[in-house]
């Protein structure tokens, strides 16, 4: 606390001035090729047992459903090659050491969702090994989190290539209490207080700014148990995070929710304004959410926007 | 000043036999240096008057003789004006018959001399009637009293001060009768420094002394004494307006600053405000680079002292002064003859102001609510005035004081409303106080310096449903005994010991990466988790050295042995120092240093596991340097010093993961993997004002370094921070330190204008800090933490542009009668360089962007002073 408070100093001053800076790029504006999120169902695999048991590993083995948003606004249907891997080091982003790492599906698509199913528990590397066993030898944390694989997509879109990480999560009871995840969904969206369903193209007129809001989704959270670092077991709550991006204009804030480290959370409440001397068009906006251990799932929306 | 020198030999001048011829007058002004013993050591005039008078007036007063000046009671080297005058004789009157002979009728004039402007009493002034030499003169005691007889009539009245302007009236005495007057003097264009401070012995290879007056004056610095350190060689320079310090290579922290000899807990108010030093409490500042004696210690770079002010021996004075930020005052006065009280203090009413600035929205409250305040005061007792000197008494003398100072500093943010991201609330409240004894006891050739010292310390933070409070008691001691043996051999010992007990009571949601492994994005809310910790920490050094002088060599051998006991650790660390100073000339000397030196962690750092590390051991570094310092005369000074540091067992943050006993594993939050390496030359070129008509002073520091930054071993999960955090993606644990510059050039000015006005500027030009280059060539992007990872070139490969900023300050006073008016314009960044302070990147790390530092900043304060 005492270092924190002899460089928050220093940290206030950067931030304040970081305020002052606007770089163009911002993550609510989508207008290139994009990997807005990434999901598996589920997004958690959990063993009945920490014992290394063949019924383990079958569980660990279990086939999931992988899902990657990908938006391409101005690529006019472009195709989109891809390839998917499982690592074992997370630090490797790109999955590059290629004695670690196990090819999961490749193929070519088009913007919008790409649904793959996989088995990343029976993934095998280098002389047959377990794929989880390695992963397992480069955690530090031995365990103690899971055994996090790292499932890493490989996009190309013309020139534009995106390396997109997600890490896969096993688990199994090290203490009492622990349950597999269950995905966070959005329970729907309103925008300027009127409920906005994924059917409509509601009308959106003149500048803004037009108050997006999440349903409630406070008793979606769950509230569940890891193992600590001291072998004790930790009851934690989630707080979700929703991230904000649309094909016009900019989201202020481009995130919402989450708590920081005095347990505050986040409203999810933000603001969407046009960019300026736009002309009339229909806007997609994608909200993801993410639970902050590994869930996540997102839904998208349409509007008509005029000036 | 506690004693005045008084003439006691004088030496009459030849008269110029050509001016003589002429029939020339003329008055010499001379700066005298009188060192400790009373013999005359320099004689410089002012504005040379020319006709052979200055050569004559000089030879003459190289033979004068005076009683030792005192400071503090301790006969101390002096300088003072003096003016000598060559006026010719009228002839010889026929002497008067036998008989004729009758006592003289003669009239007394006495008063007081004062100082215009701060009513100071002017001591060793000369009043007399005209300037005949033979005229009886009086000379001005400490209280400023003086007291002429002269024969009736009209006088003429000259008043001839060290550093006021010649005082000239007329007084009609009267037969037998006494005049009482007040006479208020003038200070020349300026305050002359009295005390020749570059004349104390200087050991160490570099030591910088800036006198109250710098760091009050010094443009950029908002008159705060710590921020003028930064203009010092060896020092780089903190980004934005920050006093951090960092010395010669060294991270932040690891200088330290001590206010007369007992460290200052906290430098800055609200983290990065005004230093809690209030500059009208300093007397001067002395800086260490690296180098210093054994008596020094716990710091691996370099050492700031900051001495503060004894009050005024001849009556009350006092300022206020009133600034953008805070308001203060400053009162000394005497109390009885022998003891005399200084106190200052400030409070802040930025509180009151910033509801006016901050933005008011429909749907969400916004409250800044930041306060600071502090206090010194100082009680000095045992140094009486005009009291004989230990050389002249013989006997054992013992003066000392008392000192109390403190700080608070409160900051509560709220922002709630429907329309805010989220409720926020932030109370923190830092605190401490101090109090500090101070024995001298001098006797022969010993000399014992006592310095007891107490302190509590307490700290809150209130973050959501987080809460810190932790207090600390400190207890400690200082003695250091001098031994003069004879004049070649010198011995210093003594203890430093300080014992620190420290407690916190805290709660919060369980932190990740301390509780349980933390998953990238969205951080979970963790269950409450309460501790309560208290932890005792002693820290003691015994040090001897000692000065030997062989010939033009002065050697200083010494050692200082550090232990520290926390909890059940036990550290030892053994610090052996050598200096060796060679007197080439009588103004140039060459000098060199090296040795080891050890800082303890800091105590809350030793809290049990996961939020502490009971295994730090002390912090090392070897610090070596060579240089040569020249005096050009004796107000230009040169002084070159080239330096080599190696620093290791560096507290660096966080460590490895290692397995805990009993099961589990534990990121060690702070382990002694720091390491760093600087080298470096420094050069400053000071040139003081020689005296009070001398309009001119500044210096010009410069600094070529180099300085590496990093720890041993492999980089920890979740890279680091301070003393270990590395740019870029590769595996590099070692390299530029963030704060390296290569080339760090400060210029600063003063001007006296005259009329009260005072022109001063600083100019800085700085290689620009170390970053790591973007090489993108796709996205990397962390799904879970809906984040991208940055591809970049080799480590620390590109600067950001060279930092230059042009500070001015003017300054206005008004001397009336019994008091000083002062305003000043201190202008940061003068013509507005865009300077680069950082560089981040584009959320999807393809693009840098430069952050700007501060703009131009004009600051206006307001200063009386009485």
């Amino acid at each position: 606390m005492k270092a924190l408070i002899n460089y928050g100093g220093l940290l206030l001053l950067a931030m304040g001035t970081l305020a002052c800076v606007d770089p163009e790029d911002q993550p609510s504006r989508v207008y290139d090729f994009r990997v807005l999120g990434v999901s598996t169902e589920q997004p958690e695999l959990m063993a009945s047992t920490c014992e290394r048991t063949p019924e383990a590993l079958d569980e660990l083995a279990a086939a999931v459903t992988y899902r990657a948003l990908l938006v391409d606004p101005s690529g006019e249907g472009r195709p989109i090659q891809y390839t998917l891997w499982a690592c074992a080091d997370p630090e490797d982003r790109t999955c590059s050491n290629e004695a670690d790492r196990a090819l999961l599906a490749e193929g070519t698509t088009s913007a919008g969702e790409l649904t793959l199913s996989i088995n990343p528990g029976a993934a095998r590397v280098g002389e047959d090994r377990l794929l989880l066993e390695r992963v397992q030898e480069e955690d530090p944390y031995k365990g103690l989190g899971g055994i996090r694989m790292p499932l890493v997509l490989r996009a190309v879109a013309g020139d534009e290539e995106v390396y997109a990480q997600k890490l896969m999560v096993f688990w199994c009871p090290v203490v009492e209490g622990m349950k597999a995840n269950e995905q966070p969904v959005l329970p729907g969206l309103r925008v300027d207080d009127v409920p906005w369903l994924d059917a409509e193209l509601p009308e959106l007129r003149g500048v803004g700014p037009f108050v997006v809001t999440a349903e409630d989704v406070s008793a979606l959270e769950e509230t569940y148990v890891v193992p600590g670092l001291r072998l004790q077991a930790v009851t934690l709550k989630e707080a979700w995070e929703i991230s904000w991006h649309a094909t016009l204009g900019d989201f202020s804030p481009q995130e919402t929710g989450g708590a920081d480290f005095g347990g505050q959370q986040g409203r999810h409440r933000t603001e969407w304004e046009p960019a300026a001397g736009a002309t009339a068009q229909e806007v997609t906006f994608w909200a993801v959410v993410r639970d902050g251990r590994g869930g996540s799932s997102w839904v998208v929306r349409r509007a008509r926007w005029s000036p | 000043m506690t004693k005045p020198p008084e003439l006691v030999q004088q030496v009459e001048a030849q008269y110029p036999p050509e001016a003589l011829a002429q029939g020339v007058t003329a008055s010499v002004r001379l700066i005298i240096t009188i060192a400790a013993d009373g013999s005359v050591a320099d004689v410089l005039p002012t504005e040379p008057v020319g006709n052979g008078f200055d050569e004559a007036a000089i030879a003459a007063v190289r033979q004068f003789r005076f009683s030792p000046a005192e400071v503090d009671g301790v006969p101390a080297p002096v300088q003072v004006e003096y003016v000598y005058h060559f006026t010719l004789n009228a002839p010889p009157q026929e002497a008067p018959a036998p008989g004729q002979v009758q006592e003289a009728p003669k009239a007394t004039l006495t008063g007081q001399l004062i100082s215009r402007g701060s009513r100071s009493r002017v001591a060793g002034a000369t009043v007399r009637c005209g300037d005949d030499p033979e005229a009886p003169e009086a000379t001005s005691d400490a209280d400023g009293r003086f007291t002429l007889e002269v024969p009736p009539g009209e006088c003429a009245v000259r008043v001839v001060a060290q550093g006021f302007q010649l005082y000239q009236t007329k007084e009609q005495l009267k037969e037998n009768e006494t005049t009482e007057v007040n006479f208020f003097l003038a200070p020349s264009a300026g305050a002359l420094e009295t005390v020749v401070r570059s004349e104390r012995p200087k050991k160490e290879v570099v030591r910088r002394t800036i006198t109250r007056q710098e760091a009050q004056r010094t443009p950029g610095t908002f008159g705060d004494p710590i921020r003028v350190i930064q203009a010092l060689p060896g020092v780089a320079r903190a980004p934005f307006i920050s006093g951090e310090l960092l010395v010669r290579g060294s991270n932040p922290g690891q200088t330290a600053t001590l206010m007369d000899g007992v460290r200052i807990p906290n430098l800055f108010h609200l983290l990065g405000g005004p230093s809690v030093v209030n500059a009208e409490f300093i007397d001067q500042l002395d800086f260490y680079p690296g180098g210093y004696g054994s008596q020094y210690g716990r710091a691996v770079g370099g050492i700031v002292e900051v001495g503060t002010r004894k009050g005024a021996a001849d009556t009350l004075h006092g300022s206020v002064k009133v600034d953008l930020l805070d308001a203060g005052f400053f009162l000394e006065a005497p109390v009885t003859d022998g003891i005399s009280v200084a106190a200052a203090a400030r409070r802040s009413y930025i509180d009151t102001l910033l509801p006016a600035v901050l933005p008011k929205t429909e749907g969400s409250t916004l409250t800044v609510v930041p306060r600071y305040w502090d206090y010194q005061l100082r009680v000095d007792f045992g140094a009486k005035r005009g009291a004989k000197s230990d050389a002249e008494a013989g006997g054992a003398r013992s003066s000392g004081y008392v000192m109390a100072f403190g700080s608070d500093d409160q900051l509560r943010v709220v922002s709630t409303g429907p329309k805010t991201e989220r409720d926020l609330t932030v109370d923190t409240r830092t605190l401490f106080h101090r109090v500090k004894g101070d024995w001298t006891y001098r006797k022969g050739a010993l000399t014992s310096v006592f310095t007891p010292y107490v302190g509590y310390d307490a700290l809150s933070f209130n973050f959501g449903v987080a809460r810190q409070d932790g207090t600390a008691y400190t207890v400690g001691a200082r003695e250091v005994v001098a031994l003069e043996q004879s004049s070649a051999l010198t011995v210093r010992t003594g203890v430093d010991l300080v014992y620190e007990h420290q407690s916190y009571d805290v709660e919060f949601p369980a932190p990740e990466n301390f509780e349980y492994v933390a998953f990238p994005g969205a951080e979970s809310v963790g269950e409450l988790v309460s501790e309560k910790l208290s932890l005792g920490a002693f820290d003691g050094a015994l040090f001897v050295e000692a000065d030997v002088k062989v010939g033009k060599f002065t050697f200083t051998p010494g050692v200082r042995g550090n232990l520290q006991l926390v909890g059940s650790t036990q550290n030892l660390a053994l610090d052996p120092r050598l200096w060796v100073r060679f007197a080439a000339t009588e103004r140039t000397s060459l000098k060199g240093s090296l040795g080891l030196y050890s800082q303890p962690a800091e105590t809350f750092r030793f809290i049990s596991l996961p939020y502490g590390n009971p295994d730090l051991i002390y912090q090392r570094a070897f610090q070596s340097s060579l240089g040569v310092d020249h005096r050009f005369t004796d107000v230009l000074n040169v002084d070159v010093t080239g330096f080599f540091n190696r620093r290791f067992n560096n507290v660096a943050q966080p460590g490895q993961i290692v397995a805990r006993e009993g099961g589990g594993v534990v990121q060690l939050p702070y382990s002694n993997e720091g390491i760093g390496r600087a080298l470096g030359i420094e050069v400053m070129v000071k040139k003081n004002r020689a005296s009070a008509t001398d309009r001119w002073s500044g210096w010009i520091s410069y600094t070529f370094s180099r300085s590496l930054d990093g720890r041993t071993g492999t980089q920890p999960e979740g890279n680091g921070g301070f003393g270990g955090g590395f740019g870029g993606d590769g595996d590099e644990t070692y390299g530029l330190s963030p704060f390296d510059q290569t080339h760090i050039l400060t210029l600063v000015s003063s001007y006296v204008l005259g009329n009260g006005w005072e022109l001063g500027g600083r100019f800085r030009y700085t290689t620009g800090r170390p970053t790591t280059p973007l090489n993108h060539s796709f996205d990397l992007y962390q799904a879970d933490r809906n984040r991208f990872n940055g591809t970049y070139g080799p480590y620390a490969s590109a600067r950001t542009a060279g930092f230059h900023q042009l500070d001015m300050r003017l300054d206005k006073s008004w001397q009336f009668q019994s008091w000083t008016l002062g305003v000043y314009l201190d202008v940061q960044n003068l013509y507005n360089a865009k300077n680069v302070e950082f560089v981040f990147n584009d959320y999807r790390q393809r693009r840098e962007y430069e952050v700007p530092g501060i703009p131009i900043l004009p600051v206006v304060g307001v200063k009386g002073s009485f």
